[in-house]
C-alpha cells in the first residue's frame, strides 16, 4: 500500500535493470502516462490491423474506440467502488444522462464536440449531486440498490414521460461537426499515422482515454484518494480521525459520476446517437462485470475488463457454435471471480508475477500459512 | 414489466371511475392488490433472508424465473425458440392448477439447492460479495433460460374460467366484483392464504421460534442447543417456493421471457428496502404502497407508471433511510 505515494528518485542509473528499479518505475506517473500513452497509440493497430496477434479481430478499428470509451465509464465506475467501496448498481444514470445532455445540446443549443462532451460531464455531475444527498445515507447494499432505483426511475422517466424531449426508444442523433469547427473526426490518416490511429475521432477518445488514466492515476496518488481509501477500509475509523467522510464520499461520487458522464458523453460523440437503454440497469450491470472481472481498485484491471467484455461480445459473439454462450461465459466468469478470486483477472497476473519473483518469499508464505501465521496479509492482493 | 394489460384495463377503469361505479373502485383496487401481490410473493423471501441470515439474493429472481418456465412446461405444451426449437411443442399440458401446485415443490426443491450450494458458503462474507455473485448467478440463469427456451416471451394459456369476471357456484358474479378479473382475484386471494401461512409459521411453530431466536442471536440460539441451520433452510426454500409461485401467477398476467427475473427483482429488493430489511410488515406494507402507487399512475398519468414505484422508494427513503419499519425484528 506505501508504495504508491512514494515518488522515487528515477535517477538513479547504476540499479536502473534491476528489479527494485522497476518496481519504483513503474509506479512514477511519468511512466504510467507513458504506457497509457504508448497503449492509445498502438490499441487499434494491435487490434485491429497487425498481421500477428489474431485474425478473427481484423477489421475492428470501431471496436476498439468503443473499448476505449467503456474503459473510461469502467475506470469512472472503479473509482467508486474499487477507491471508496461503494458499490452503485445505477452507474447508467451517469452514463445515459451524459449521453442525452450530449446530444440535447448539440440538437438545441450548439454542436462542437469539445463543448459538448463538456456539457454531459457537467450534466452527469449534476445528476450526481441529487443522487449524492439521497444515497450518501445508505449503506452497503442499501446504497447499492437505492442507486438501481434512481437509475430505474431516469429510465422510465426518459423512456415515457419524457418521450417528446428523448424521442423515446428512437433516441437522439447527435450530428458530427469539426472539432473547434477546423478539425474533421473523420479525417483518414495515411501512413503510418493511418496504421496506428486511422481517424481523429480515434485519437479525440484517446486523448480523453489518457486524460482519465491521469487523473486517476493522481488522485490514487494524492493524500486526497488515500483518504478514500482510508473510508473504504474502515469509515469508522476515518471518522474518527477526523476525517469528514460524508464529503469525501461525496467527492468520490462526483468524481466518479463525471468520469462515467465523460464515457457517455464521448459514446454519443462516437455512435452520433443517444438513445434510452443507456439508462437501463444493464448498462450499470455491464460496468459492474467488467469492472469487477479485471480486478477492482486498479487502472489496468478495469480496461482489461473491459476489454474481455468486448471481446467476447464483439468477437466471440460471431463464433459459430460459441458464439450463443458469449454472455453466460461472462456472467459465469464474474461469478467464478467474485466467489473466488476477488482480485479479478489483473490480480491474478500481478499475484503470479510476484510469486514467480519471488520464489523464497512464496515458500516462506506457504510455510507461514501452513503454521497458521497471520502475517501473510498485504503481500498478496497487489495494490488496490 | 409486460404492463399492456395493466394499462388497458386502468385506462378503461379510469373512465368508469370518473362515473364513481362501485365496480370501477372495486376493479381499481383488486389492479393494486394484485400488482401488490406479486411483489409481495418475491419480495416476502428476499426479507426473510435479508432480515434473518443477513443475505442479499438477487439469484431470488432465479426463482421467479424458474417458477414462471416451470410452471408453463407444467401447464401447457408450447414451441420455444432457442435449443429447444427442434423439437416441437413440449410440456406436459396438466392445465394451470397442476402448474400452481407443482411448481412451488419443484421450486422448493431447488430453493434448498440454492440454501446449500449458493447462500451457505457466503453467509460469512461482506454483503456486497452477496449481491455481486447472486447478481452474477442471475445473469447467468437469465442467458441459460435465452439459449434454451429461446428470446421470445410467451404467454400462458388462460383457461376459460380465469378469465373474465369473477363467477361462483351457486351465486355466480358477487355484487360488486364484475370488475375485478377471476385471475386477479386468485392472485389477491392465494397472496392472502400464504402471507397468512407465513405470519402463523413465525408465531406458532417452534421452527418459526427458532429462525426468530437464531435471528437474533444465532450463536447463543446454537449454544441452547437449537439447530438454527435447518430452520433457516426451510425458510429460505419457503421463501423460494413462495416466488415459483409468484413465477407462475406473473406469468399468467404479463408474458414470459429470459428477463423477468432481473425485471422483478428490482422493484422487490426495493420493496424491502423501502418497507426496513428484516420487517415482514414493512415488506407487505411496501408492496401494498407500491401496487396502490402502480394502480394510481395507471390511472392518474399512464406515462409515470413504471418509474412510479422507483419514484415512491426515492421519496420513501428520502424522509426514512432505513424504510418503514427500521430494525424491526423478524416475523413482526
Amino acid at each position: 500500500m506505501s508504495t504508491d505515494n512514494v515518488q522515487p528518485d528515477v535517477d538513479d542509473e547504476s540499479s536502473l535493470l534491476s528489479v527494485d528499479a522497476w518496481d519504483r518505475i513503474k509506479h512514477t506517473e511519468r511512466f504510467i502516462f507513458l504506457i497509457s500513452v504508448g497503449f492509445a497509440l498502438t490499441f487499434s493497430y494491435l487490434f485491429s490491423r497487425a498481421p500477428v496477434i489474431s485474425d478473427v479481430t481484423q477489421g475492428y478499428h470501431g471496436l476498439t474506440i468503443t473499448i476505449l470509451i467503456w474503459s473510461i465509464f469502467a475506470l469512472g465506475f472503479n473509482l467508486l467502488l474499487g477507491q471508496t467501496g461503494l458499490l452503485s448498481f445505477g452507474h447508467a444514470m451517469f452514463f445515459g444522462t451524459a449521453s442525452y445532455a450530449t446530444a440535447l445540446f448539440s440538437i438545441h443549443v450548439f454542436n462542437e464536440p469539445l463543448t459538448i462532451v463538456v456539457v454531459g460531464v457537467l450534466s452527469a455531475v449534476a445528476v450526481g449531486v441529487v443522487a449524492a444527498l439521497i444515497l450518501l445515507r445508505l449503506h452497503t447494499v442499501y446504497f447499492a440498490i437505492v442507486a438501481l432505483a434512481i437509475g430505474q426511475f431516469l429510465y422510465f422517466l426518459a423512456s415515457n414521460p419524457l418521450e417528446g424531449i428523448t424521442k423515446g426508444i428512437n433516441g437522439l442523433e447527435v450530428e458530427r461537426t469539426p472539432l473547434l469547427g477546423i478539425v474533421e473526426l473523420d479525417h483518414q490518416y495515411r501512413g503510418i499515422l493511418g496504421e496506428l490511429v486511422v481517424n481523429n475521432l480515434y485519437l479525440f477518445v484517446g486523448v480523453f482515454f489518457v486524460a482519465v488514466v491521469m487523473f486517476i492515476t493522481r488522485i490514487r496518488k494524492s493524500p486526497y484518494g488515500l483518504i478514500f481509501k482510508a473510508i473504504r477500509e474502515n469509515e469508522t475509523r476515518a471518522s474518527f480521525v477526523g476525517l469528514d467522510v460524508w464529503r469525501y464520499k461525496f467527492a468520490a461520487f462526483l468524481l466518479s459520476g463525471g468520469v462515467s458522464g465523460l464515457a457517455g458523453a464521448l459514446l454519443a460523440v462516437n455512435t452520433q446517437f443517444a438513445g434510452v437503454e443507456r439508462l437501463y440497469w444493464s448498462i450499470s450491470g455491464d460496468i459492474v462485470v467488467m469492472a469487477v472481472l479485471g480486478g477492482l481498485g486498479t487502472i489496468v484491471g478495469p480496461i482489461i475488463g473491459t476489454f474481455v467484455w468486448f471481446y467476447f461480445r464483439g468477437i466471440v459473439n460471431g463464433f459459430p457454435t460459441l458464439g450463443d454462450y458469449w454472455l453466460l461465459m461472462l456472467a459465469v466468469s464474474f461469478t467464478a471471480v467474485v466467489w473466488a478470486y476477488p482480485d479479478g483477472i489483473w490480480g491474478m497476473i500481478t499475484s503470479l508475477t510476484e510469486e514467480l519473483r519471488d520464489p523464497k518469499a512464496l515458500a516462506a508464505k506457504v510455510k507461514a500459512r501452513a503454521t497458521g501465521g497471520s502475517d501473510a496479509e498485504g503481500s498478496d492482493g497487489g495494490e488496490r | 414489466m409486460g404492463s399492456r394489460t395493466i394499462h388497458e384495463t386502468a385506462n378503461s377503469v379510469w373512465f368508469e371511475v370518473a362515473g364513481m361505479t362501485l365496480d370501477a373502485a372495486v376493479g381499481f383496487v383488486f389492479i393494486a392488490l394484485s400488482v401488490a401481490s406479486l411483489y409481495l410473493l418475491v419480495a416476502i423471501g428476499l426479507s426473510i433472508v435479508f432480515g434473518s441470515l443477513k443475505y442479499v439474493n438477487m439469484a431470488h429472481g432465479v426463482l421467479y424465473l424458474g417458477g414462471a418456465y416451470i410452471g408453463l412446461l407444467i401447464a401447457s405444451s408450447e414451441e420455444y425458440g432457442g435449443l429447444l426449437s427442434e423439437y416441437g411443442a413440449i410440456g406436459l399440458d396438466l392445465g394451470f392448477v397442476a402448474a400452481l401446485i407443482l411448481t412451488p415443490i419443484i421450486i422448493f426443491v431447488l430453493g434448498v439447492a440454492m440454501e446449500r450450494f449458493l447462500a451457505k458458503p457466503f453467509y460469512d462474507r461482506d454483503l456486497l460479495d452477496q449481491l455481486l455473485v447472486t447478481f452474477g448467478v442471475l445473469i447467468a440463469a437469465q442467458e441459460l433460460f435465452a439459449i434454451v427456451f429461446g428470446r421470445t416471451g410467451t404467454i400462458y394459456p388462460r383457461p376459460d374460467w380465469l378469465s373474465g369476471a369473477i363467477s361462483l357456484p351457486v351465486i355466480g358474479t358477487p355484487p360488486g366484483l364484475s370488475a375485478a378479473s377471476t385471475i386477479r382475484v386468485l392472485v389477491v386471494t392465494l397472496t392472502l392464504l400464504l402471507i397468512a401461512v407465513i405470519f402463523a409459521f413465525f408465531k406458532y411453530t417452534d421452527y418459526g421460534l427458532a429462525v426468530r431466536a437464531g435471528t437474533e442471536d444465532s450463536e447463543m440460539a446454537e449454544m441452547l442447543g437449537i439447530r438454527v441451520g435447518r430452520p433457516f433452510l426451510l425458510i429460505f426454500a419457503i421463501g423460494a417456493a413462495y416466488a415459483g409461485v409468484a413465477g407462475v401467477l406473473g406469468g399468467s398476467l404479463f408474458n414470459v421471457t429470459n428477463s423477468i427475473g432481473m425485471e422483478i427483482i428490482i422493484p422487490s429488493l426495493v420493496i424491502v428496502i423501502m418497507g426496513g430489511v428484516g420487517s415482514l410488515r414493512g415488506t407487505v406494507v411496501g408492496s401494498l404502497l407500491a401496487g396502490f402507487v402502480f394502480a394510481l399512475a395507471t390511472v392518474v398519468e399512464p406515462s409515470m407508471t413504471q418509474a412510479s414505484i422507483y419514484l415512491l422508494a426515492i421519496v420513501v427513503l428520502t424522509i426514512r433511510p432505513s424504510g418503514i419499519y427500521p430494525s424491526a425484528k423478524i416475523g413482526q
